[in-house]
């Protein structure tokens, strides 16, 4: 069975990589330092796969069709789709065999999520999942959730599919080591008149009901009170459903810092997940080879 | 108004220009607004690049954020352009003191 090793959030704002000077210096090394703990904590606990659950800007679909939830089956996927993101461009692998298992085990307990064999990877989860590898041959299993427009699924039903996931990625054989990892918010407003101001009030106490596990606080939040901190705030939906997979474990909050720049409440936070023991460590080597063997 | 048509016509523009999109980075060039049934605003909105039009009109503000990137406005300047649109929050979170 597969075990979840590492579990962590991270906000995705695309300045992180586009503008990342931008940033005060200490601001820059807070956030920075804790995406290196993570990627640092993948190598040594030989992480062989990770799941990244991120939103959907207008990438992938539009109002013809809208998904809720989409999980990416294919075996490889293309980003980043932002021409001016300086990220290479390049076919990410997927992994079948992870992806179709959630996607059936989440059918089987009451979810419906869409499924697409070829999404485009855009700044939501390419900033935060090239951070983790910045060789972008970790498979990744993404999951891309509506966050941006209405009807929006409601945030605990988010938190009640972030368990589904963890239990589906814990049912698992094919793999031992697995990362899940949300991505998006914190507080942000895009294309309308408050564009670059952060609710850090909102963020500190988002952060610390995570810590405290005092979840019940957010999860019964219409989305007209979520937007009282930003219309990105609706990203939160990734935080949770990472809350639900992980609970009754809470989060520690690596840093937090209000980036101006980046007009982003920019987090991140970590489940401990008890992966981190002998039994679980490999090399760089051995976990270079897992990957080059997913490919083939 | 024709809500829908309006936000095609925009994702559609946005989308030509961008890589990994069939027409490359060449497919605002020869783009037809004319292919879609816009009202006399919208098609102004889309024409002057108004983007204080399209927030009046209801474009969806992920999208506005898309459009003003391609049509080369700052995030400043876009912000400027929104400011004296936004009417002043009333209401609280639960988070706030």
């Amino acid at each position: 069975m597969a075990e979840i090793v590492l579990a962590y959030c991270s906000s995705h704002a695309p300045m992180m990589s586009s503008a990342r000077l931008a940033a005060p210096e200490e601001q820059r090394n807070n956030f920075f330092g804790a995406l290196d703990h993570v990627r640092e904590q993948a190598v040594e606990r030989g992480v062989e796969a990770c799941v990244v659950l991120s939103n959907e800007h207008y990438t992938n679909f539009f109002l013809e069709n809208f998904p809720q939830i989409c999980i990416g089956l294919g075996e490889k996927n293309w980003g980043p789709t932002e021409e001016w993101l300086p990220i290479d461009k390049v076919w990410i692998p997927g992994h079948a065999g992870l992806a179709n298992h959630i996607a059936t085990y989440t059918l089987n307990h009451g979810f419906d999520p869409a499924f697409s064999h070829q999404l485009e990877l855009d700044h939501g989860i390419m900033t935060v999942y090239y951070e983790l590898d910045q060789t972008m041959k970790l498979p990744l299993v993404p999951i891309v959730q509506n966050c941006a427009v209405p009807p929006l699924v409601p945030v605990r039903r988010a938190y009640e599919f972030g368990k589904a996931l963890g239990e589906a990625i814990r049912a698992y054989t094919g793999l031992q080591r697995v990362a899940l990892v949300g991505a998006g918010g914190l507080s942000h407003w895009i294309g309308n008149p408050r564009v670059g101001d952060i609710d850090e009030e909102f963020d500190r106490w988002f952060l610390q009901r995570l810590e405290r596990g005092e979840l019940d606080q957010v999860l019964d939040m219409p989305d007209s009170e979520i937007e009282l901190a930003g219309n990105g705030n609706h990203e939160m939906r990734t935080w949770l459903a990472v809350a639900g997979a992980m609970a009754p474990t809470t989060a520690t909050t690596l840093a937090y810092e209000p980036v101006y720049p980046w007009i982003t409440g920019m987090g991140v936070a970590e489940w401990e997940t008890g992966g981190g023991g002998a039994e679980t460590s490999a090399t760089v080597e051995q976990q270079e080879t897992r990957r080059e063997e997913s490919l083939t | 108004m024709s809500w829908y048509q309006m936000h095609r016509c925009v994702y559609d523009w946005v989308r030509a220009g961008e890589v990994n999109s069939g027409e490359g980075g060449d497919g605002r060039a020869g783009f037809d607004v004319g292919a879609y049934e816009l009202t006399d605003e919208e098609r102004k909105a889309f024409e002057n690049k108004d983007i204080g039009a399209f927030y009046r009109l209801g474009l969806h503000e992920v999208l506005i954020n898309r459009y003003a990137r391609a049509a080369g406005y700052a995030r400043d300047d876009y912000r400027k352009i929104l400011e004296p649109l936004g009417g002043k929050e009333e209401r609280k979170g639960r988070w706030q003191k």
